[in-house]
């Protein structure tokens, strides 16, 4: 078996809290807990919580927007917290993140092609930019005039659509997206996540999918990773989880989700 | 007593409500479901007197037989609280920040129904009890800030109830939820709708909450009720095309078990996106995406037809009887 794309392991995460009193001991929140998964190319690995329970601190982590208090994440075997700040921005293109409020990330005053050449200029890639940007734009399903028009002429669905080109433009072998349907309409939802397996299958991208929604997560992922308050309850494939929740929680999850069990 | 008669709401020449038929009686729960641009919350703003300026209504809103279609601002604040009130998808944006949350819930009291302070307050301390605020004295002093989300929602609904409503919308009220907290609210509304003898109208496009709390439902569609009926019924057997689309849309984890080494499925979709009010088709809302459309579709619009078992939906493949 190859090596994993994304080997995360024992990963945790502390936040002071304001102290309570002058003098006293700040309060510490582990808002991540030893928590390990892996990924590997070709898949996609669901993260389940609610808010507060640390899916999108673990995000942070895996973009190495932030860096964890203990534990390493190996990026195609490099360890991406040891990396200078050059080899860093250097890796940058191969991991890519989808958010879930495409009109906030979107600068409505720039043309969205402008908006899906950003990281390639963050990664110093000039010359092939009006080209891949074109690409981009026709592998999310729009075409490549769009990237003349502003994001205000787009509806959500598109708008999300747009946002995922600028995530692929690097060609990135690890896409993150964290919520990235919950803002969606359920027949517009679908699409995405059509096209998010159809980008899977054609561009063997991992997939770090993260959503609150057990149903839409579960319909794309190999394997679940469930999480409340930091810590891992259940971790395994998704068929398993799905057919056997071992937690209670899991199955409070899958009811609010309409899933019979 | 809640009776929409054709009732059709527009901006200029684009019609974000067509001809919606509706009666609400007590002790009804009926889910509005529909998506972005649907009209569901057109439909809420109608039935609370709070259409928005530019809003050209025509056919018939009744309150207990009274035309209210075109009725003044301050008839409707006659009714508001007592006939009819509404929650929204946001506790946080619907609470004064500056005010302690007790204060909020006591004022339409003291408004509405010329009480006392004092009297208020124990009406408040009996409401929030009967929302299942825990330790409800110490929660009325406190600002909103210092509720959990969960605890603002059902601070919200006290509000609502303050003044007895005959009628209870609730506009999207768990999509800000998480999802534990979400199931408990659903099922406290539903309580208190059968506790109170109140009409309940949930507006969401949540199919499984819908579901869970409701016992009959519209769908819209571009302005359209294309579909109503007992909402078991309707979820198990959709006879209009986008009611069905809408169903298979959603992802269901079963049906999407990848085969070992093999392609996952992909979900049914519906093809194209809705369009924005000026361009909705002048027939049938939903052609042009219709997976089963007939050449008069686009121009001409369906009529209700009745299904029987208090069930009936808007499309020209139905009056054929070629479902």
């Amino acid at each position: 078996m190859t090596a994993p794309l994304l080997d995360a392991r024992n990963l945790t995460r502390r936040y002071k809290l304001p102290r309570n009193t002058l003098l006293g001991a700040a309060p510490v929140l582990t808002a991540v807990d030893d928590i390990s998964f892996t990924i590997r190319a070709g898949e996609t690995l669901g993260v389940v919580g609610e808010s507060g329970s640390g899916k999108s601190t673990l995000a942070r982590m895996v973009m190495a927007f932030e860096r964890p208090d203990a534990g390493e994440i190996l990026f195609q075997g490099e360890d991406l917290h040891s990396l200078s700040a050059a080899a860093l921005r250097r890796q940058r293109r191969h991991f890519q993140m989808v958010y879930q409020d495409p009109f906030g990330s979107l600068d409505p005053r720039r043309t969205v092609g402008w908006s899906i050449a950003e990281p390639l200029r963050a990664i110093g890639v000039d010359a092939d930019t009006p080209r891949r940007t074109a690409e981009a734009l026709e592998q999310v399903g729009l075409h490549p005039r769009d990237g003349d028009k502003y994001p205000h002429e787009f509806s959500g669905g598109q708008r999300q659509r747009i946002a995922i080109a600028r995530a692929i433009v690097t060609r990135p072998a690890l896409l993150i997206a964290d919520e990235a349907v919950s803002a969606l309409d359920v027949s517009v939802q679908a699409q995405i996540l059509n096209l998010l397996m159809d980008l899977q299958d054609d561009l063997g991208l991992g997939i770090l999918f993260i959503s609150h929604d057990l149903a839409v997560v579960a319909s794309i992922c190999d394997h679940l990773l469930v999480m409340q308050h930091g810590k891992a309850l259940e971790a395994g494939p998704a068929a398993r989880i799905l057919r056997q929740p071992a937690h209670s929680y899991t199955q409070t999850l899958l009811k609010a989700a309409g899933v019979s069990i | 007593m809640f009776e929409l008669d054709n009732l059709s709401a527009a901006f200029g020449s684009a019609t974000a409500l067509r001809h919606a038929k509706l009666t609400i009686r007590s002790g009804d729960r009926l889910g509005i479901v529909g998506e972005s641009g649907s009209g569901k919350t057109m439909l809420a703003l109608c039935l609370m007197g709070m259409a928005p300026d530019g809003a050209r209504l025509s056919g018939a809103l009744r309150i207990d037989g009274q035309d209210m279609t075109h009725a003044e601002e301050n008839s409707w604040q006659h009714l508001r609280a007592r006939r009819v009130a509404m929650i929204f998808q946001e506790p946080m944006a619907a609470l004064n920040p500056l005010v302690r949350v007790g204060d909020t819930v006591a004022e339409p009291i003291m408004v509405h129904e010329g009480l006392s302070r004092q009297a208020a307050k124990a009406r408040v301390l009996a409401l929030f009890e009967e929302v299942g605020i825990p330790d409800p004295a110490a929660r009325m002093r406190q600002f909103p800030h210092e509720l959990s989300g969960g605890q603002r929602q059902r601070v919200l609904i006290a509000l609502a109830l303050a003044c007895n409503p005959a009628l209870l919308i609730a506009d999207e009220p768990t999509t800000a939820l998480d999802a534990n907290i979400a199931l408990r609210i659903t099922d406290l509304l539903v309580r208190l709708a059968g506790q109170r003898d109140m009409a309940l109208v949930f507006i969401t496009h949540d199919l499984a909450a819908v579901a869970r709390a409701t016992r009959d439902i519209v769908v819209m569609y571009g302005g359209d009720m294309v579909e109503r009926g007992p909402t078991d019924q309707v979820l198990a057997d959709p006879a209009h095309p986008y009611t069905r689309g809408l169903l298979a849309a959603r992802p269901d984890p079963v049906a999407q078990t990848r085969a070992p080494g093999g392609k996952r499925p992909r979900l049914p979709t519906i093809p194209g996106t809705v369009p924005g009010l000026p361009d909705l088709p002048q027939g049938c809302r939903f052609s042009g995406r219709c997976p089963v459309e007939i050449a008069r579709c686009a121009s001409t619009r369906p009529g209700l037809t009745d299904l029987g078992q208090g069930r009936s939906a808007c499309c020209h493949l139905l009056t054929e009887g070629t479902r």
